[in-house]
């Protein structure tokens, strides 16, 4: 049984790909991830990864993270950033932090 | 241990379960109770085990019909028992159908389980339906519950009635309509505890005998007393003890009469009633009682008699059974390890007291024949007395009579028969007092009490005194005045009480006055002999009655004295029912004060004659007066040195010419010396014509050596001379000490002043020139003998004191040579007169190489010897004969007259005997006191070879401990060693070896072949001791030495036996109060620490409690009965139960402690316990509590801020029962701390409990970041008073929320499940979020590696996952049993493996990584900010 996850990728109507995740990723779900992000990355534009509703991510998700780094824009829950700055991908994608609502 | 301990075991564990289990668990209760779900199966879902034996019963064949159609109030009471994890039945309906839990088949129901479920009550339960039907039936009637403690029900559960308690309440069951159609019952099985408490009693009371010492039959009276009392656990006991021949006798029994058929007063070898050769292999025997030739039997304490009983040998370890005990068994309990070991220490304790009244009256008998000995000592010294007295008559009464004859004779016959009257006086009276002393002693003192003018009397007696007084120069005070009324005395003893005293105030008193008073003063008379002189010192005091103590180095007129004057004159006044005190003061003299009563009712009737009182001295006067006389400075000691002329009556100076009458006329034996053969012929013509017996020699060396070989009379020598010359000769003889006092006459032909002042200057006694006439060589020749003679006189009669000397005597040279000794140290040593000089090292000494340390001593001795000028040491000698000899030397620097040099003159004393009876004491009581206490025997046997090793001042100590012969000779012995901690196998193989070989000697007899090295053997109940003692050295191990070791090994047997004793009661008292104290496992989150007040005990009048209750809620208890020790304790294990019954039936800790009011107001000593009572709902944190005047519990939050729970008060239990009680409640906040305690934590004399309680505030507060277990040891260890705690002492701490611990399969799919369980946890310790998240994503990635890295070869291994909160720390760990390669260089380049690890570096703030073949451990820990 894999931990719940949902994915969802719409374009913006600037015509950004948007991808909307919801749950938490991890080791049994990460297919599903890395397979939703190489998707949405299809040209060379930027992409939007919205993981404000992911309440966790490991390594594991961050790794497939950093393969398409520089074409990222994430916007993420604040509890995530000290995660994403270790692991040094803040210095390759862009993350923008909302506060929390 | 039966099912009760196993499932107590088993609920804790349930307990310790999973977050998650308890979630599912809860919403499987609601859905069970059919909320969610109305089929019948779910009614039964809340226990999987006995739901599906449940589910499988017939229910439409029952009066409430298929579970479809149950209602609603029914259904909720099945779930609630099925969720239950306490033990629990119910009935319902008309038939009671009965239901039960898990808990209750384990704990109760046994076989008969399933059958039981469905079936009606009063069938289930047929066999106590008597005892528990009437309550049921109460119940219903009434709706009100029941409530019984401990009751003894007979169970059928496990094939056979079974004897078990229980303590249980019944409470009604209500249907949809609020009718009561059942009854539910909570029940605790008490059995262990009742039978374990009655047990102990048992023990306890067998132990309880105030009496160390008592007769065999005494001691097995007292025995069957204790046990007769406990015919539940023995129906019945017989004790035989084995006769010579095999066969046992009856000596004691309980619960049957003696001649009973299965009683018989003899039981034979072979094949008797009871296997009496089994017991005497030392096998225990399990016997069926059915065989009818043994009558009908007791039923003790049963209806019905025992169906077994247990044959036990009276066995006491290391020694052959003196019996056995038949020990009928009780047929309602099984003989499993507990019982069996009762009975084993029941029959310990009767073999270990037979055996010790046997060794007592051993040494009875050994008593009683040294009190015979003493009386035959003191009939042997009476009857010597008397033979002195008779020889001593018969010289003292004609030595009188040729005093009176030869008053005119010579002045020399007179002084020598003057000599032996008053020396015949002095042994007169010496033996008289002797003798007096053995009179006193036997009670044989016969006196014959007159009522006399003690005024007068005693004015009488002093008055013979007045002139020996005087003469030394002393005013004498006499002040008797008449007394109103006579004093009864035996005349013969008051005079030698007067006596005594005045000579002894005479004797040191040099100036100033002594004097005697006789007054009357309360009812008493009075009388004092009072002095001015050296008085006594304060040490002294208390000795100064003390047969033959004498005050040493005490300046005094004489020092003869035997020091029994004073213990005499105690005595004496004694016998008159007086008392006799000195009062003393140093330098200003010593006041003894006599204080006799009047009349005559305090004597013996037929000693008190009614004879006129007539004033006489008697003849015991003259000897005192006559020794004091002596003393005198003016009339000095005639047989010890010339005395002055002018009394008559005293001897003339010596050399005055009437004395030299005496030797005229005697020939001499005289030595001529000269070179020229005609005067050598001529002096030889000479004196051989004048009758001297002459020998003639030709030069000096000649003369030398003759005068060496026989000493003669005088030396005649010319002056010059080949070889030696005459000055040269003088000189030779004059520097050996035989030879120095050999008178020499000198010839010489130089005239003139000068030669003859050299030849005299030589040593040269006299001078003659040549030419000389021959009338005046003749007459310097008669004149020179004659002095000599003299001078030989004054010498043997020294010779004689000397040798009569009691002491031994010697005289030694500067340089250790020794010169002279008499008869006495010839005895002691073996060494002769004819071996001197001796020169050291002396023959005596000890051997340097053998004995290094006593060679030591005495050459340290020797040095002071010589370097002082006076005093005294004791020294280890060797005898001429090799055996060790203890002297206590005294010894003086003297002027040499003749040499003219300084020699030590000093005596020895053997006291060898006493030197090894103050080592033996000595020794003997330190080991005493060591072994007392140790309280195990390896504590007591590291004492005894520490103790040993100090007594010989050995190298090193060695104990083995053999395990017994019957244990089998495969387990290598214990070792006790002083100089290092060792075990067997490091031992030297020779040592092994001999250590071995020893434990078949014969104990206590010391083996000492082996140089410098004794061992001996020691039997006690746990095997066989090995003593080796090494002492380093080739000091040989003497006879003494064996004696004191013999002796110290009995001591260390028996106190090795009685420690063992200790420790197996011990033993066997910690497992039974195991059974009553607290439970046996705690929920997590808390910790306990219990310390009795009373020592051995491990239980007292304090205790603490956790309850497992209802909805995962805790009941908390702590309370303190007053008190402590067993009896407490027995108050507590009650008070105890009770509360855990009421808990699980209120809910509410204030209706719990109201109820225990009730309870406590019926148990004696339970009025006045203080409880704290709380239950906690570890979910919410939310703790409700009530306080029954206990010392309120402390909260320390995790910001440091404390408070103590003050609400809910109450006043102690029992002291009011109906008065209503109150609770108060808080939320616990996370990672706070509570601390529960009893007063003995915080009590201090004369400190307030406040200052306490912030005491104790403070150390929580100090520990709040220390896991609860170390806590608990620190305020243990912070709080103990100096001097220990006094008074028990229970603490319980509790830290929200509990450490998480989770175990589960390294597999993907259980990350989540696992990470919302860890931030459940972590939300209950009160993180925010941004912490919970940087916590999730460490362990995620701890997780992570444990899955994939560490389970590659182990797909289904497990990993487990720990986290404890502290006030200001969170730790974590997670452990797995794979390897990874955290550091795997390839991976960390590709960025995976690396980062993972990085992500927990970078969000914890300590990680460790410790990967080893076993596993992979991961801890982790961060702070929390406060």
């Amino acid at each position: 049984m894999s931990t719940p996850l949902t994915l969802r990728t719409i374009h913006h109507p600037d015509g950004r790909p948007v991808l909307s995740a919801r749950g938490e990723i991890d080791m049994s779900n990460l297919p599903e991830f890395r397979a939703a992000l190489a998707a949405a990355v299809t040209g060379s534009g930027p992409i939007v990864v919205d993981l404000t509703a992911v309440d966790y991510l490991d390594s594991g998700a961050i790794n497939a993270l950093f393969v398409h780094a520089e074409h990222l824009h994430l916007i993420c829950n604040r509890v995530l950033l000290p995660a994403l700055r270790i692991s040094g991908l803040t210095e390759l994608a862009t993350v923008e932090a909302p506060d929390a609502p | 241990m039966t099912s009760g301990a196993d499932g107590r075991l088993r609920a804790a564990e349930i307990a310790e379960t999973t977050e998650i289990a308890e979630t599912t668990e809860i919403a499987e209760a609601m859905e069970a109770a059919g909320i969610a779900d109305a089929t019948g199966a779910g009614v039964f879902a809340a226990d999987q085990e006995v739901g599906e034996d449940l589910a499988v019963v017939d229910w439409s064949a029952t009066p409430i019909g298929e579970p479809s159609g149950w209602p609603q109030s029914l259904r909720t009471a099945v779930s609630i028992l099925l969720s239950s994890r306490f033990p629990m039945w119910m009935a319902w309906g008309p038939r009671l159908t009965f239901f039960c839990n898990a808990a209750y088949r384990r704990d109760t129901l046994g076989q008969k389980y399933p059958w039981a479920l469905g079936r009606p009550a009063d069938q289930v339960w047929e066999e106590i339906w008597d005892d528990i039907g009437p309550r049921i039936e109460h119940v219903l009637a009434t709706g009100r519950a029941t409530w019984d403690q401990g009751l003894l029900l007979f169970l059928e559960r496990s094939g056979y009635p079974e004897e078990t308690y229980h303590t249980f309440s019944y409470s009604p069951l209500r249907d949809d309509w609020g009718t009561v159609v059942g009854m539910l019952c909570v029940v605790s099985e008490d059995t262990e505890r009742v039978i374990g408490e009655r047990r102990m009693a048992t023990l306890r009371d067998l132990g309880s005998d105030p009496s160390v010492a008592r007769t065999e039959q005494e001691m097995l009276e007292f025995a069957a007393s204790q046990l007769g009392r406990n015919q539940r656990d023995l129906p019945f006991t017989l004790t035989y003890l084995f006769d010579d021949d095999g066969g046992a006798r009856l000596a004691a029994t309980t619960g049957i009469v003696s001649g009973h058929p299965a009683a018989p007063g003899h039981v034979p070898s072979d094949s008797g009633l009871w296997p009496a050769a089994a017991a005497a292999q030392g096998r225990s025997v399990l016997v069926d009682l059915g065989d009818p030739a043994l009558g009908s039997l007791p039923t003790g304490a049963w209806p019905t008699p025992p169906a077994q009983a247990l044959v036990v040998p009276l066995l006491h370890q290391g020694s052959v059974p003196v019996g056995f005990v038949v020990a009928a068994l009780n047929r309602y309990r099984p003989l499993d390890e507990g019982y069996r070991g009762f009975v084993d220490l029941i029959a310990g304790h009767v073999a270990g007291g037979i055996l010790s009244a046997r060794s007592y009256r051993a040494q009875l008998r050994r008593a009683e024949e040294l009190a015979e000995l003493d009386r035959a000592k003191t009939a042997f010294f009476s009857n010597i007395s008397h033979e002195f007295r008779t020889p001593l008559t018969l010289i003292t009464g004609p030595v009188q009579e040729l005093r009176t004859r030869l008053a005119d004779a010579e002045p020399v016959v007179r002084a020598e028969v003057e000599v032996i009257h008053r020396n015949g006086l002095r042994l007169g009276k010496l033996v008289n007092a002797l003798l007096d002393f053995s009179r006193i002693e036997a009670g044989r003192m016969r006196a014959s009490y007159e009522p006399v003018d003690l005024a007068a009397v005693t004015g009488e007696l002093a008055s013979v005194f007045r002139s020996a007084i005087e003469k030394a120069g002393l005013r004498f005070e006499v002040d008797c005045l008449p007394l109103a009324e006579p004093v009864h005395v035996d005349r013969g003893m008051w005079e030698k009480v007067i006596l005594n005293l005045l000579s002894n105030a005479v004797k040191f008193t040099f100036d100033g006055a002594v004097a005697v008073r006789v007054r009357t003063q309360d009812d008493h008379a009075v009388v004092t002999v009072a002095d001015t002189g050296i008085g006594i010192a304060e040490a002294e005091m208390p000795r100064l009655f003390e047969r033959f103590h004498r005050v040493e180095n005490a300046r005094s007129r004489s020092s003869e004295g035997s020091g029994i004057g004073l213990a005499l004159v105690k005595e004496l006044v004694g016998l008159h029912g007086g008392t006799i005190t000195a009062d003393s003061a140093q330098d200003r003299g010593t006041t003894f004060t006599i204080r006799l009563p009047f009349g005559y009712a305090h004597l013996p009737a037929d000693a008190v004659t009614e004879g006129p009182a007539m004033v006489t001295a008697s003849a015991s006067v003259e000897p005192f007066v006559e020794e004091a006389m002596r003393w005198l400075p003016d009339t000095a000691v005639p047989d010890l040195q010339p005395a002055a002329p002018g009394d008559a009556a005293l001897p003339p100076r010596v050399g005055s010419p009437a004395l030299t009458d005496a030797v005229r006329g005697l020939p001499a034996r005289v030595l001529v010396a000269d070179d020229n053969a005609d005067m050598r012929e001529y002096l030889t013509r000479l004196l051989r014509g004048a009758g001297h017996e002459v020998r003639a020699v030709t030069d000096g060396q000649a003369a030398l050596e003759t005068v060496r070989g026989e000493l003669p009379d005088l030396v005649v020598s010319d002056v010059m001379m080949p070889r030696l010359d005459g000055l040269g000769l003088v000189a030779a003889l004059r520097a050996d000490r035989r030879t120095a006092s050999v008178p020499v006459l000198l010839l010489s032909a130089r005239a003139g002043q000068e030669a003859s002042i050299q030849g005299l200057e030589a040593g040269a006694d006299d001078y003659l020139v040549k030419p000389f006439s021959a009338a005046e060589l003749l007459a310097r020749v008669r004149a020179n003998v004659e002095l000599a003679r003299l001078r030989s006189q004054h010498a043997r009669w020294r010779t004689a004191l000397v040798d009569s000397l009691q002491e031994g005597f010697f005289v030694c040279d500067a340089d250790g040579t020794v010169a002279e000794i008499n008869a006495t140290f010839a005895e002691i040593l073996g060494y002769g007169p004819d071996g001197l000089p001796y020169r050291p090292p002396l023959a005596w000494w000890p051997d340097p190489d053998t004995d290094p340390h006593a060679y030591q001593r005495v050459r340290q001795e020797f040095s002071r010897l010589v370097e002082d000028t006076s005093g005294e040491g004791d020294l280890p000698l060797v005898h001429r004969d090799g055996h060790r000899v203890w002297l206590r030397a005294t010894f003086n620097r003297v002027e040499d007259p003749v040499a003219g040099r300084h020699v030590i003159v000093g005596t020895v004393r053997d006291i060898t005997g006493e030197h090894y009876t103050v080592q033996r004491d000595t020794a003997l009581a330190a080991l005493a006191e060591q072994l007392a206490q140790a309280d195990t025997v390896p504590e007591a046997l590291a004492a005894a070879a520490t103790e040993l090793r100090r007594t010989w001042s050995a190298h090193h100590v060695t104990i083995a401990v053999f395990p017994p012969a019957s244990a089998g000779s495969h387990r290598e012995p214990d070792l006790v060693r002083t100089s290092e901690h060792s075990r067997w196998s490091d031992l030297a193989p020779e040592l092994r070896t001999l250590l071995s070989a020893l434990r078949e000697a014969p104990p206590l007899a010391p083996q000492v072949d082996q140089p410098g090295c004794a061992g001996v053997t020691v039997g006690y109940p746990g095997g066989v001791l090995v003593v080796w003692i090494d002492l380093g050295d080739r000091r040989p191990f003497g006879a003494e030495d064996q004696a004191l070791l013999s002796v110290l090994a009995g001591r260390l047997g028996q106190g090795v036996h009685r420690v063992h004793e200790i420790d197996q009661q011990r033993e066997a008292a910690v497992a039974l109060q195991h059974a009553i104290l607290g439970p046996a496992s705690l929920p997590g989150g808390f910790a306990v620490r219990y310390q009795p007040a009373i020592r051995p005990l491990q239980v007292g009048g304090d205790w603490y409690d956790t309850v497992p209750l209802a909805e995962g809620r805790i009941g908390i208890v702590v309370g303190d009965c007053v008190g402590h020790g067993l009896n407490a304790a027995a108050v507590m294990g009650q008070l105890r139960s009770a509360c855990r019954a009421l808990l699980l039936e209120h809910s509410s800790p204030a209706r719990a402690l109201a109820g225990l009011d009730r309870f406590a107001a019926l148990l004696p000593g339970a009025e006045c316990t203080t409880v704290f009572c709380a239950i906690l709902d570890p979910a919410s944190g939310e703790l409700v509590y009530s306080s029954a005047g206990h010392p309120p519990p402390i909260l320390v939050r995790a910001d440091g801020t404390a408070a103590t729970l003050d609400g809910g008060r109450g006043i102690p239990l029992g002291v009011r029962i109906d008065r209503h009680r109150d609770q108060d409640r808080l939320v616990i906040p996370a990672r706070a701390t509570l601390l529960l305690y009893t007063d003995g934590l915080i009590e201090r004399r004369r400190r307030s409990l406040d200052d306490g309680i912030a005491r104790a505030a403070a150390a929580v507060h100090d520990g709040r970041g220390m896991p609860v277990e170390e806590l608990a040891s620190h305020l243990m260890a912070v709080l103990t008073p100096e001097g220990g705690y006094e008074d028990d002492v229970a603490l319980l701490l509790y830290r929200p929320p509990r450490p998480l611990e989770i175990e589960f399969v390294a597999a993907p799919s259980e990350l989540a499940p696992v990470r919302h369980t860890l931030r459940d946890w972590l939300s209950r310790c009160d993180l925010n979020a941004q912490m919970i998240n940087d916590v999730l994503i460490a362990v995620g990635e701890a997780c992570n590696n444990a899955v994939e890295h560490g389970h590659r070869e182990h797909p289904a291994g497990m990993v487990r996952l720990r986290a404890a909160a502290l006030a200001d720390q969170l730790w974590v760990s997670v452990i797995d049993s794979g390897r990874w390669k955290p550091l795997d260089p390839e991976a960390t380049a590709r960025g995976n493996r690396g980062r993972g690890i990085a992500l927990m570096r970078g969000l914890m703030h300590h990680v460790t990584i410790d990967a080893t073949e076993s596993g992979t451990i991961v801890e982790m820990s961060t702070r929390i900010a406060t």
